[in-house]
């Protein structure tokens, strides 16, 4: 009944540092192309009734496979991590709304993104590389800054896709066993706040979103935050991963998962 | 081969519709020629005025299946009339409007706007007289002389055949069926949800922001049966089930055990394809069983 929802076969799922594994599905190329920069798959990790939700993941590649990263550490993450390439599963997707691309004037790009959080923050790097490809305007090229908080170096994955993207990278760990010792806001000295020529996307825990928004507040920087919650249908239908608004309540999957900074109630 | 059935005067193509709550955003997601296959939908409940449902969290995963505490967020009747209607019309399935007055008096005004809402495609009224997350002390299904009252009142002046959906949180179901039946319901729907709730063992507090919600999915499906079973041996009019049906095995459960019709609906949030693989399962079945007509298995429990 879905035009969305495809059975997928898993084309690898690697891990890609010790605490992060990346999955890849196979996928008709018309799906692939369908994806944009924010947007999610909604996977069903198995046949059963055990887990019984499905479980959203940012989508992290789409290029010759859809991918996503994941860290196993619940009944769902933990299923996947025991999927083999060759496996079929069923994938909902793209679901969700998408990031907007920043203004005319934009000079310096700064995605904060925690942990796992990071990983829609791939196809938006791709995709303003494109955009900066294409700019006329040599004389002022965009920046873009990724300030990456993990818990451990074991959370710090190489990033390769990100720096041939045309990322810089700042990299905070909570132990310091890489990068600065402490959160993403230890990090914000590599940036200049300038509120014509700044913009910020952050994907992450609630209580760092909370405090990128406060630093976005005072620094009247615009932004934009990808946000996650339990998800039942994905589909805009259950309303059961609604959140709070500064203009009320709003679904994750259908309203969001891109919102602007300022309107999330965290 | 004949799945058509009949609620009230009205004749359904056939006996699969999707439960209230659970369906949406078609027109986005959904590829329309498959959808126009259903029997009928059911859009979320709609009450008088707008509803902006239960603070987070609002569902919760368990043990095949989920509980949640949405609400009833809607855009009330009006703009639900105007706005949403006439985009679920344009489907051109018959459409079971699901709605709940916190009184008696919003449950006829409701009636009033949909007895005057200008153009076709409303096939029958659902009373949502069992919407456990809405702080009411009592439901309106927990008490026969509240279902009589607020049955007779609507039938008094609907157009569209009506239809009482039963709590399951009641020690007789059956009697409450009987209720309804004999305050002049067209048929009744059953279960809505079960009362229950889950705690995060960190905090010691409900992980629902509600507090308390409804169970729905595979796990309270044998109860759904049973009740199902125990209505249909005391009533005449016809049962639309709903509780757990993830495969068409479990929707002929229902019909076997006394269903006229079944709502798929935790389901959809898991399978989007449910509701038509039950219908196509429906029909595999009836042609394996050399049966010609759906009727002939509503019911038909061997004792």
């Amino acid at each position: 009944m879905s035009k969305i929802q495809n059975i997928l076969r898993v084309a690898a799922n690697e891990k890609i540092c010790p605490k992060f594994y990346q999955l890849s599905f196979a996928a008709p190329a018309a799906v692939i192309k369908s994806i944009k920069p924010g947007q999610f798959i909604h996977i069903r990790v198995n046949d059963g009734l055990e887990p019984f939700f499905r479980r959203p993941f940012s989508v992290y590649q789409a290029n010759k496979y859809i991918s996503i990263l994941y860290e196993p550490i619940g009944r769902g993450t933990k299923t996947l991590a025991t999927k083999k390439k060759g496996d079929v599963m069923d994938v909902l997707g793209p679901l969700g709304n998408v990031f907007a691309m920043p203004p005319k004037g934009t000079k310096q790009v700064v995605m904060v993104g925690g942990g796992i959080g990071v990983a829609p923050f791939l196809l938006l790097s791709q995709a303003l590389q494109r955009q900066r490809g294409q700019s006329p305007k040599r004389d002022s090229p965009l920046s873009l800054v990724l300030l990456y908080g993990g818990r451990t170096r074991g959370h710090v994955f190489p990033m390769k896709e990100f720096k041939q993207a045309g990322v810089k990278i700042h990299v905070a760990t909570d132990d310091g066993s890489a990068g600065v010792k402490g959160r993403v806001s230890n990090l914000y000295s590599n940036i200049k706040p300038d509120p014509k020529t700044t913009i910020v996307y952050t994907c992450g825990p609630h209580a760092m979103m909370a405090s990128v928004q406060e630093f976005a507040r005072k620094n009247n920087l615009r932004g934009q935050a990808c946000c996650e919650e339990v998800m039942a249908c994905a589909l805009g239908a259950c309303l059961g991963c609604s959140i709070q608004t500064t203009s009320g309540y709003k679904t994750t999957c259908y309203d969001g998962p891109i919102f602007d900074l300022q309107e999330v109630i965290f | 081969m004949n799945i058509s059935i009949n609620i009230g005067s009205i004749r359904f193509v056939n006996p699969v519709t999707v439960a209230s709550g659970t369906f949406g955003h078609a027109e986005k997601y959904f590829d329309l020629e498959e959808v126009k296959k259903l029997g009928a939908i059911v859009p979320k409940t709609v009450t008088l005025h707008a509803r902006e449902g239960n603070p987070p969290p609002r569902i919760v995963e368990t043990p095949s299946g989920m509980i949640n505490a949405i609400g009833i967020e809607n855009p009330g009747v009006d703009i639900f009339i105007a706005k949403k209607l006439p985009a679920f019309r344009k489907i051109g399935v018959p459409l079971i409007i699901s709605i709940l007055g916190h009184t008696d008096e919003e449950f006829v005004a409701l009636v009033e706007k949909f007895n005057a809402a200008p153009g076709r495609g409303v096939a029958a009224l659902e009373l949502n007289l069992s919407c456990p997350n809405l702080k009411h002390k009592v439901l309106v299904a927990q008490d026969p002389e509240a279902i009589i009252r607020v049955v007779k009142q609507v039938k008094a002046i609907s157009k569209y055949p009506v239809i009482a959906k039963l709590s399951p949180n009641v020690t007789d179901i059956a009697a409450m069926a009987a209720a309804a039946e004999e305050a002049g319901a067209d048929a009744v729907s059953l279960v809505n949800t079960f009362s229950a709730m889950a705690i995060d063992t960190r905090t010691r507090r409900s992980r629902l922001g509600n507090f308390t919600g409804g169970l729905s999915g595979p796990a309270i499906r044998p109860i759904a049966v049973y009740m199902v079973h125990e209505v249909y041996k005391r009533v005449k009019i016809p049962i639309i089930a709903m509780g757990g049906i993830m495969t068409v095995n479990d929707a002929l459960e229902f019909f076997i055990a006394g269903a006229t019709m079944v709502a798929v609906g935790t389901a959809n949030f898991i399978n989007p394809r449910a509701p038509l693989e039950v219908l196509n399962g429906i029909k595999d079945y009836l042609r394996e069983h050399k049966i010609e007509d759906i009727k002939e298995i509503i019911g038909s429990l061997q004792l």
